[in-house]
């Protein structure tokens, strides 16, 4: 009963020509189906099939964690240090109430230091530039505030902005804020757009 | 399309053995109710999004579309099932126009729906992926006006697409490229969450976070791959198989169970909400604020 469709016996009917015989899709009657002599049961599709896609989100799924655990340090030096470069190049620029000495006790030397200070000004103003006005330095600064962990202040300035922001499973651990929820749920630069940029003007008036 | 979509209505007329795979039928209850629910679903976030001035941010207007998309899936669904009725109560002639037209416009919807979601589903990836990679001029890369441009392009080729693969139902191409889309999609949204998911690897790996961090990462990222390729894969292989081997006892076996595969469609449309939109905490404040003044 349920199975019926509207349009059950439909037959769809194209002349092409105006010759005797006329094409006609007939495709609800295909006839039937002979299921005799299979050499295989006869839902080997269904079931090879849903085997084969649970195999497939498994392996994914392995894959992922093996990730987690061994994964391209190559890549990971690369692309760290480039983003930490960027990041703190923001933050000496502001000037904001996170610690330049925190934020630069993770690189430890005097060398890094300077190297920091003649990468500030270029990425600062080019940067700036590219940004127009000065809520995108404000939430890259937002940004940037999540991505350092090391401080306890930058930790509970980031709780206080935090609660923005989603952990995706249910965090009852303070501490376990991970860059998986930046991954997946929305990033705190959208979400603070308006209360970074409330508080970051106070600080700076 | 149409063709595929309707084509296990016709049982009447076909001699079937002992051996034959019958088609698994599902009572219409439980589509009236897994449509509904995606349709309240979507209607939330979609009033929550326009009520709140803070909701309208480019990554809100992505889970807009996706939740008109998801919305538009269960609305077909629920205008077949009452189409259907009618015509089983006998208030419409099997081969009228009106039903032909009527049939023709709720494919179109279907297939707009279908590919709504594999685009809105792709933008949010995307809009993710420039979010972490491009974090410093991400607001000048994304902008409201490109936003609503990028959407308006991306639903007036759903609706030219879903118009002409209607027209052309009946060629192989059309259900080559339809049935294509789907592990071009998948390979694309694949490679750009698994970047992003490198990335928060190697931030975590110097920060040293509890390894649960990153566990747990891996856990959602499978979640929103598993459920896109759960929901959809089903559905795909039926359209594929209908065109390649109608005739053939396996695959017949397969297209026995069409509307458990449809049936996983919806279950889309009312899974998509969980992982996507109420992943947000404004949101979900949103919405509460919501119920506490209604």
């Amino acid at each position: 009963m349920s199975a019926q469709r509207l349009i059950s016996n439909r037959t769809f009917q194209q002349t092409v020509s105006n010759s005797d015989y006329t094409w006609e899709y007939e495709y609800y009657e295909i006839g039937p189906v002979s299921f005799e002599g299979l050499k295989a049961h006869k839902y080997s599709i269904v079931i090879g099939f849903w085997v084969g896609l649970a195999v497939f989100v498994i392996f994914m799924f392995f894959v992922l964690t093996l990730l987690t655990k061994t994964g391209a340090p190559h890549q990971d030096n690369i692309e760290s240090s480039e983003k930490r470069f960027r990041m703190n190049s923001f933050v000496s620029d502001f000037g904001k109430p996170l610690d330049p000495d925190k934020v630069f006790s993770r690189q430890g030397n005097e060398e890094s230091r300077s190297l920091f200070h003649c990468y500030i000004n270029e990425v600062g103003h080019s940067d700036r530039a590219k940004a127009g006005h000065q809520t995108t330095a404000i939430d890259s600064a937002a940004q940037l505030q999540e991505a350092i962990r090391g401080s306890r202040r930058a930790e509970e300035e980031l709780n206080r902005l935090m609660k923005f922001d989603i952990p995706n499973f249910v965090n009852t651990d303070q501490n376990s804020f991970g860059e998986d929820d930046l991954l997946i749920s929305e990033p705190p630069i959208v979400l603070e757009n308006k209360p970074v940029s409330q508080t970051s003007h106070k600080d700076l008036d | 399309m149409k063709h595929i979509i309707h084509s296990n209505g016709n049982l009447n007329d076909t001699v079937r053995n002992n051996s034959d795979c019958p088609h698994v039928a599902l009572p219409e209850e439980i589509f009236f109710v897994i449509s509904i629910a995606g349709i309240l679903e979507n209607l939330i976030i979609l009033l929550a999004v326009i009520k709140n001035k803070n909701l309208q941010s480019p990554m809100y207007f992505f889970i807009c579309s996706l939740a008109i998309s998801d919305m538009l899936g269960s609305l077909y669904k629920i205008v077949e099932n009452v189409l259907i009725m009618f015509r089983n109560m006998g208030y419409l002639k099997p081969h009228g126009s009106f039903e032909t037209t009527a049939d023709d416009i709720i494919d179109t919807m279907f297939i707009l729906s279908l590919l709504g979601s594999i685009f809105s589903l792709l933008a949010i990836a995307v809009d993710r992926y420039i979010t972490i990679f491009h974090a410093l001029q991400y607001h000048s890369i994304v902008t409201m006006c490109r936003t609503i441009v990028i959407l308006a392009i991306i639903w007036i080729f759903c609706i030219g697409s879903g118009i002409a693969m209607v027209i052309f139902s009946h060629h192989v191409p059309t259900v080559l490229t339809f049935a294509s889309l789907f592990p071009l999609m998948l390979v694309f949204i694949l490679c750009l969450y698994v970047h992003m998911f490198l990335l928060a690897r190697s931030h975590a790996r110097n920060i040293s976070t509890l390894p649960r961090a990153n566990m747990r990462g891996a856990i959602t990222l499978t979640i929103l791959l598993g459920v896109f390729i759960f929901c959809w894969a089903p559905f795909i292989l039926h359209v594929l198989l209908m065109t390649f081997c109608p005739r053939n006892p396996y695959c017949t076996c397969y297209m026995s169970l069409f509307q458990v595969n449809g049936m996983l469609i919806m279950c889309n449309a009312v899974i998509d909400p969980f992982i996507y939109a109420f992943r947000s905490p404004e949101l979900r404040g949103a919405f509460r604020r919501m119920m506490s003044y209604s």
